[in-house]
């Protein structure tokens, strides 16, 4: 049971972890615009 | 396999985004510098993206491996390879990056000479070959499309030549991102809906330790142990060949291209974690895949295709499009990252640095043009020569590291005086002993298996004959020369 339990955390850790990444892709994206602009 | 026109339009959306951030992606490239290393100004979670997607490019292999070995695919693709990551991330990142160089060539010129510049362009060329790659594409859209293998091979190598060609290393950046976050979520989907489906632990050792259900052609009861059926010195071979990290031009060229001296550092420790996480999903996919099919719950073609089946077996409608995607960006990220490495041999280490010294950058940039489509089209060659990945591997890999490990390790780390010689011999010596011993493995080989000598591989000998080499012609050229 902990087994299955872990193995499940470990895709939901990845996904978790993909999205903080693509977050601060997100927030990097939208730096380098402004500093376009400016 | 079903696949639904929802999942269809998703892998043709994506080929669209590909195409749109390739002709959008040229007016990122204001130069050389740009153009080859991004400007130098790679953030932490962007050289997380780009190392974590070009590095994983096997994704096939790596189903076969687990679907027919088990466990032990996460030892032999992960565990060692960590380990070598780390003695990357902790000795050798940053002390690159201060280098403020493009290539491994230009490494070892700073360490031996011109000459060593040269024989390790022409190494890292093949090295970087993306045929492996091209060639996985190709198979995965021939089982998906049904279409010619030649043709699946050549649309994949157009769109890639495109956005490689235009935007350069941005263009395989931008590219790198998108494929990064495809393949992450593509490949965590599968596990939660096979736990969900077929059940936890207690499903796969009953389906894989009971012999009455075994598929015939693999033991599977030992796949849920460390080391499966294998024996200590397979496990060790694959424990050796990690050790192709440390003379791999992706990772210097990602450390060349860092915005400053912490990132290669901080961002190989970062990876190191995806990886992790991202292996322990690959591995248990096959296990599932050969756990379902020993229970009569899945039909699987081969253990090369078994990801694609278990897909297709789990995923609904638009998740499976979903990973089909991130399946082909796995592959495509690699593929597309090695093509510009090639060229970059070809433009910046051969044609700039040897034979024309005074090339302008749009001259360079127009042969680093050209070089990729020389690249690619070698890799066709290739590609449709062995139709075999794992032989491709096994070959490129081989020669590739018994050539460039010993100088490269020397060169950063022996503080003594450096022969030129000393490098450009081990380089000689490590290629030709292990091109001789597979050339002699295949001479002697039983029904198409090549048989070594004593049973070694040939990447002990390749090695052990670069380091004498090296110690040798130093020690006399040194001592000649005082």
């Amino acid at each position: 049971m902990i087994l299955d339990f872990l193995l499940v955390l470990d895709a939901v850790a990845l996904i978790i972890a993909t999205s903080v990444l693509t977050y601060f892709f997100i927030k990097e994206i939208f730096k380098v615009k402004k500093k376009d602009k400016k | 396999m079903q696949i639904s026109i929802i999942d269809y339009a998703i892998i043709l959306a994506y080929f669209v985004i590909l195409f749109i951030i390739g002709y959008f992606v040229k007016r990122k490239v204001h130069g050389l510098n740009d153009y080859f290393l991004a400007g130098r100004r790679l953030t932490l979670p962007i050289f997380v993206a780009t190392l974590v997607s070009t590095w994983y490019g096997g994704l096939l292999g790596v189903g076969e491996l687990s679907f027919s070995y088990g466990f032990v695919n996460w030892i032999v693709s992960g565990f060692f390879w960590y380990l070598v990551y780390l003695f990357f991330a902790f000795f050798l990142a940053n002390r690159i990056r201060r280098t403020k160089l493009y290539t491994i060539p230009d490494q070892l010129e700073r360490f031996y000479d011109k000459k060593s510049r040269f024989l390790g362009a022409i190494f890292n060329f093949i090295m970087v070959s993306p045929a492996p790659y091209i060639l996985s594409l190709g198979i995965i859209f021939n089982f998906l499309f049904g279409l010619e293998l030649w043709v699946t091979i050549l649309i994949v190598s157009i769109v890639m030549v495109f956005y490689t060609i235009r935007g350069g290393f941005v263009g395989v950046i931008y590219t790198d991102i998108i494929q990064f976050i495809l393949m992450m979520i593509g490949v965590a989907m599968i596990i939660p809906m096979a736990v969900y489906t077929y059940g936890g632990f207690d499903f796969l050792t009953n389906a894989l330790s009971n012999p009455d259900l075994a598929l015939g052609y693999i033991d599977t009861t030992k796949h849920l142990t460390l080391t499966g059926t294998q024996t200590t010195q397979w496990i060790l071979i694959w424990g050796l060949i990690a050790f192709w990290t440390l003379a791999d031009p992706g990772f210097y060229q990602r450390c060349y291209a860092a915005k400053d001296d912490k990132i290669p550092k901080k961002g190989i420790l970062v990876s190191i974690g995806f990886w992790l996480l991202f292996d322990i999903c690959t591995t248990f996919t096959g296990i599932y895949a050969v756990a379902a099919s020993q229970a009569g719950l899945l039909e699987v073609e081969s253990a090369l295709t078994s990801y694609l089946s278990i897909a297709g077996a789990l995923l609904p409608v638009g998740l499976l499009g979903l990973f089909l995607t991130g399946l082909i960006a796995t592959v495509m990220s690699t593929a597309d990252s090695f093509t510009f490495l090639g060229a970059m041999n070809i433009s910046h280490d051969l044609y700039k640095n040897i034979f024309k010294k005074d090339a302008t950058e749009k001259q360079v940039i127009r042969v680093t043009k050209i070089g990729i489509v020389i690249t690619v089209g070698f890799a066709i060659a290739l590609s449709l020569f062995f139709e075999s990945i794992v032989d491709m591997w096994y070959y490129i890999g081989t020669i590739g590291i018994s050539a460039m490990i010993v100088p490269i390790l020397m060169g950063f780390f022996y503080k003594g005086k450096k022969s030129p010689w000393a490098g450009l011999g081990s380089m000689i010596a490590g290629s030709l002993t292990s091109l001789v011993w597979v050339i002699h493995g295949y001479m002697n080989a039983v029904d198409g298996w090549p048989i070594y000598i004593e049973g070694i591989e040939p990447l002990y000998p390749g090695l052990l004959m670069s380091l004498l080499a090296f110690v040798i012609i130093n020690v006399i050229h040194v001592r000649r020369t005082k």
